[in-house]
């Protein structure tokens, strides 16, 4: 894979096959993932969801010491509006005089769209320049100025001399693509291209500068660091978590991409393994580290759950040669948690659970929650590709278990629920508000305050599912409530009526 | 040409449509447009205004014919068509109302003639263009009242001399937009008039549907409703009157002597609901005396918000409060004429303060007004400094607040940093959550 030469990435439909709608057993899902059927499928009725600009920007926007520039009509990265209060503290704690977000919008309008908009782009750019002094300057672009064929590459090209911060153009327009996670390769081809050093010319200015000593103690440190790369909806928390059970292996850690400084980019290569909490998060830009400047990668699997935790550690202990270390470690790690987990245990007996997030979480949290005693009885993912195959395959029970590919849609998730009558909910945003309305308790998964990852992370979940279970009267009484805009017979179809897979 | 914009405090048209019509009963937008607009639109409106929440069918429940690439190659309309049908089938709404993005607008697909022809066949189905770059929120609105008021609202001849219609303070824009018509309605009732606000408690379709029955349109906006109002008036025949938002004693007596002459109501009716009213107001206001006096409340203050609140909260701090508004920027994009318009309003306050009046989109300016105004100190032993002060605005202005020591509190669009249900900021009534919310961050700060 070596697309780092192209201004764009190819969209997630071309590159991985991936899809976003579907229903129906586990298994089938993997045969026909497999087999490369699920590519285009549709619906008939569809409602709303995010884009890759969207999601763009809920990596970007964690950035620090940036500005964004978005680069199209008023309303594009409007959802700013709801993090811009939010987003400054979980930067500060990575760094205490973090500023927060900071964006600016270029206002597009009919002008614009008939004239082109690279001169309000060019404007902004050197507006946030001169206003912020920002070490980085992020752009994203938009439907529109992609469609009337604004060249924001050479606006940056032209503007780049004359400005101190770093350009970064991320190409991320919404119409592109019905995958928005191809977001996260629009953002790493961004940060490939303009925040990690061309390694040749690093390599010469180390050597120009370093005596032999120091140059053998970087290389004994860089022989012990590993990347882990983030995602923007896990906690600060979480990275410890992850800081505490490497550390136990004798590892250190640089944490990338999400609330990181611009220069810490700089860093990028400067490891030996880059480790993965979640292939679809990250298989972009591990490849491309790996093509680029030969950095091998861990990309098997999520630190959620016991289960995958302990697999998590071992690819990384296995790299090092580390495994009886790690074994050991996962052994007095697993007994102090099946320990503390015992009183919790009966309270989940037999429960019923549908889950909904990210594909490879989903199938984690169906394992964390089997572990812990429940029974999953469905599974909602928003999108689905190969990286889940091996993760979903393992799934007990996994004939009966009925999936569901589906970005938002909760139309699809109201009949599931009616019908299925799970006991809890637990979701990632997007659906759990709409649960709530029927009635039943729901336990919001990754979120920036709660921790999630690792050993603490199973016990921490286990201690909010007892709480969410001890009192659901709030839910409760919203289903008795509360309606939600369906028509009655709605809930007597088939959920999947309106996935069309003769467009497949 | 238009300028970019640091953190615009507003949507798209799209975006200001999709509010509009999510905030009507039973109304289900349909969107045609690519997948992420709507989803965008709804993190904003959901989580910018006080945590409205997802409502009966939007947040991501909004249904959208999630265009893409190969739609806006081969045209959209075929999607959209099979979008509305399917819409119908699955969701429970008493008028579906199509809205448009960017790209559907550019390639030129006629949503509005896929949308009559299922109005055609006896569906409830309304559209209307409202691709994101035609302006901001504020225009959204504008567009799809317009629509509503030519299409949807019935042709009466007949005008009953008792009912009004209330309109311009915008939903979602506008926080408290509920709240707020409520008060506004309770009042005019008061008065003898019966009063459609369309996004009222309680109110249902039918109010706007029969609204062509009304004998005055009460734009409570020096600018925004009065497109509708216009169309309002050339279709059936009701004419408009401009009254500015109102909050606290002094501006609410306006509005209602505004509102009173235009419907020919008799003054002592007007006067009798001003004395009463304002009586109200002071049995509690007058708490307020002893702490006030003993803890020397009065302050300087910045306003930060849009062309309806901005001179209400400033005529509110001035008349009634007795406050120092030094500087009063307004955040919304508007045209020359308006802005003259709008400058005439800060000019006759009772209490004779003349804050300064600034119209600019940007939020980092905020500062730099407030540095141009108020002198910085330079070492000087001997300073006038600009405190005690307060700061009004949306949850963007926290960080000025915080750099110039002042509190702050969030009244304008975005606030993310406060929870609001049915709290309420105009009239008399509105004006008293106003001085709880001012007072208990000074008090709670002691």
């Amino acid at each position: 894979m070596d697309y780092i030469k192209d201004k764009a990435p190819p969209v997630r439909e071309d590159r991985l096959r991936a899809c976003n709608a579907y229903g129906g057993s586990c298994n089938n899902l993997v045969d026909q993932s497999k087999k490369g059927c699920l590519n285009g499928i549709k619906r008939t009725f569809s409602q709303t969801q995010g884009c890759q600009l969207n999601l763009s920007l809920a990596i970007l926007n964690t950035i620090r010491d940036a500005v964004v520039i978005v680069h199209g009509p008023l309303g594009c990265g409007g959802a700013n509006l709801s993090v811009a209060g939010i987003n400054k503290n979980f930067q500060q704690l990575r760094d205490s005089n973090a500023r927060g977000l900071l964006w600016v919008n270029t206002n597009m309008g009919e002008s614009e769209v008939i004239n082109g908009g690279e001169n309000n782009l060019r404007d902004a750019i050197l507006y946030a320049e001169k206003e912020f002094r920002p070490s980085a300057i992020i752009i994203v672009n938009s439907c529109v100025p992609a469609i009337i064929g604004d060249d924001i590459d050479s606006v940056v090209e032209g503007v780049q001399g004359e400005i101190q911060a770093k350009i970064v153009p991320v190409h991320c327009e919404g119409f592109k693509t019905k995958i928005m996670a191809s977001a996260y390769d629009a953002v790493y081809h961004g940060i490939l291209r303009n925040l990690i050093p061309d390694l040749d010319a690093e390599v010469k200015s180390k050597q120009d500068n370093k005596n032999q000593l120091e140059e053998l103690q970087e290389k004994y440190r860089i022989s012990r660091t590993v990347n882990v790369l983030n995602v923007s909806s896990m906690s600060r928390i979480d990275e410890y978590e992850l800081v505490r059970l490497l550390k136990a292996l004798e590892l250190k850690l640089n944490i990338l991409p999400c609330y990181a400084h611009p220069e810490d980019f700089l860093k990028a290569t400067e490891a030996s393994l880059n480790v993965s909490i979640c292939a679809t998060h990250d298989d972009y830009f591990v490849e491309h580290l790996k093509t680029k400047y030969n950095i091998p990668y861990v990309l098997r699997t999520i630190p959620i759950g016991v289960k995958y935790t302990n697999r998590w550690i071992l690819d990384i202990a296995k790299f090092f040669g580390i495994e009886e270390a790690a074994e050991r470690f996962i052994a007095q790690e697993t007994k102090l948690l099946e320990e503390a987990l015992v009183p919790y245990r009966e309270l989940f007996k037999g429960k019923r659970v549908m889950i909904g997030g990210g594909e490879i979480r989903v199938v984690a949290n169906a394992e964390l929650l089997t572990y812990l005693g429940l029974e999953v009885v469905g599974m909602r993912a928003y999108h689905y590709d190969q990286f889940a195959d091996e993760m979903l395959d393992e799934v007990r029970e996994g004939d009966r278990v009925p999936f569901n590919v589906a970005t938002g849609q909760p139309f699809e998730q109201a009949n599931l629920i009616a019908n299925l009558k799970p006991d809890l909910y637990v979701g990632h945003v997007g659906g759990n508000g709409w649960a709530g309305k029927q009635g039943i308790p729901v336990l919001p998964i990754f979120h920036q305050s709660n921790i999630f990852l690792g050993y603490t992370g199973v016990f921490e979940f286990a201690r909010r599912l007892a709480r969410v279970l001890k009192n659901p009267s709030f839910n409760r009484n919203l289903g008795e409530n509360t309606k939600l805009p369906y028509f009655k017979n709605w809930y007597e179809k088939d959920a999947f009526s309106y996935i069309d897979e003769g467009n497949g | 040409m238009s300028k970019f914009i640091e953190r615009p405090r507003y949507l798209c048209t799209l975006g200001g449509a999709i509010a509009t019509l999510k905030v009507l009963p039973r109304v289900i937008p349909i969107i045609h447009a690519a997948a992420g607009c709507g989803g965008n639109i709804a993190n904003a409106l959901h989580g910018a205004s006080g945590y409205l929440g997802s409502g009966y069918c939007a947040g991501l429940a909004l249904p959208s014919s999630n265009i893409y690439e190969k739609d806006i190659v081969f045209g959209g309309e075929e999607r959209l068509t099979e979008q509305i049908a399917t819409t119908l089938e699955v969701v429970d709404g008493d008028l579906y109302f199509v809205v448009t993005g960017c790209m559907v607008d550019i390639i030129g697909d006629d949503a509005v003639a896929v949308a009559n022809r299922f109005h055609q066949e006896g569906k409830p189905v309304l559209g209307a263009e409202t691709g994101g770059f035609k302006g901001n929120s504020y225009k959204g609105y504008d567009i799809v009242l317009s629509k509503l008021f030519t299409d949807f609202v019935e042709k009466n001849p007949v005008k009953k001399k008792n009912v009004v219609n209330l309109f311009g303070l915008v939903p979602i824009q506008d926080v408290f937009w509920k709240g707020n018509l409520n008060i506004l309605k309770a009042l005019l009732e008061k008065i003898g008039y019966e009063v459609n606000t369309f996004f009222g408690e309680g109110e249902t379709l039918d109010n706007l549907k029969y609204a062509g029955a009304a004998s005055l349109n009460i734009v409570v906006s020096d600018v925004y409703g009065i497109e509708p109002a216009k169309i309002f008036e050339e279709i059936h025949g009701v004419p408009y009157v401009i009254a500015p938002l109102p909050i606290g004693a002094a501006g609410t007596e306006r509005f209602l002597r505004t509102v009173g002459e235009a419907l020919g109501t008799k003054e002592t009716i007007i006067e009798k609901v001003i004395t009463e009213e304002k009586a109200r107001y002071y049995s509690y206001i007058e708490r307020l005396a002893d702490v006030y006096n003993d803890l020397d409340f009065q302050r300087y203050s910045v306003v930060v918000a849009d062309v309806n609140y901005a001179p209400a909260i400033a005529r509110f701090l001035a008349d009634d409060l007795g406050w120092l508004p030094e500087l009063v920027m307004i955040t919304d994009v508007l045209t020359d004429e308006e802005k003259q318009l709008v400058e005439t309003r800060f000019q006759d306050f009772t209490s004779g303060i003349r804050p300064k009046l600034v119209f600019d989109t940007d939020t980092s300016n905020v500062s730099k007004h407030f540095n141009a105004s108020w002198q910085k100190n330079n070492n000087d032993r001997y300073f006038d400094s600009f405190s005690p002060a307060f700061v009004l605005g949306s949850s963007l202005d926290r960080d000025f607040a915080t750099s110039i020591g002042a509190p702050h509190l969030g009244v304008s669009y975005p606030l993310s940093n406060r929870v609001v249900l049915d709290r309420a900021y105009v009239g008399y009534r509105g004006a008293l959550s106003l001085v709880e919310d001012i007072f208990g961050l000074l008090v709670g700060s002691r």
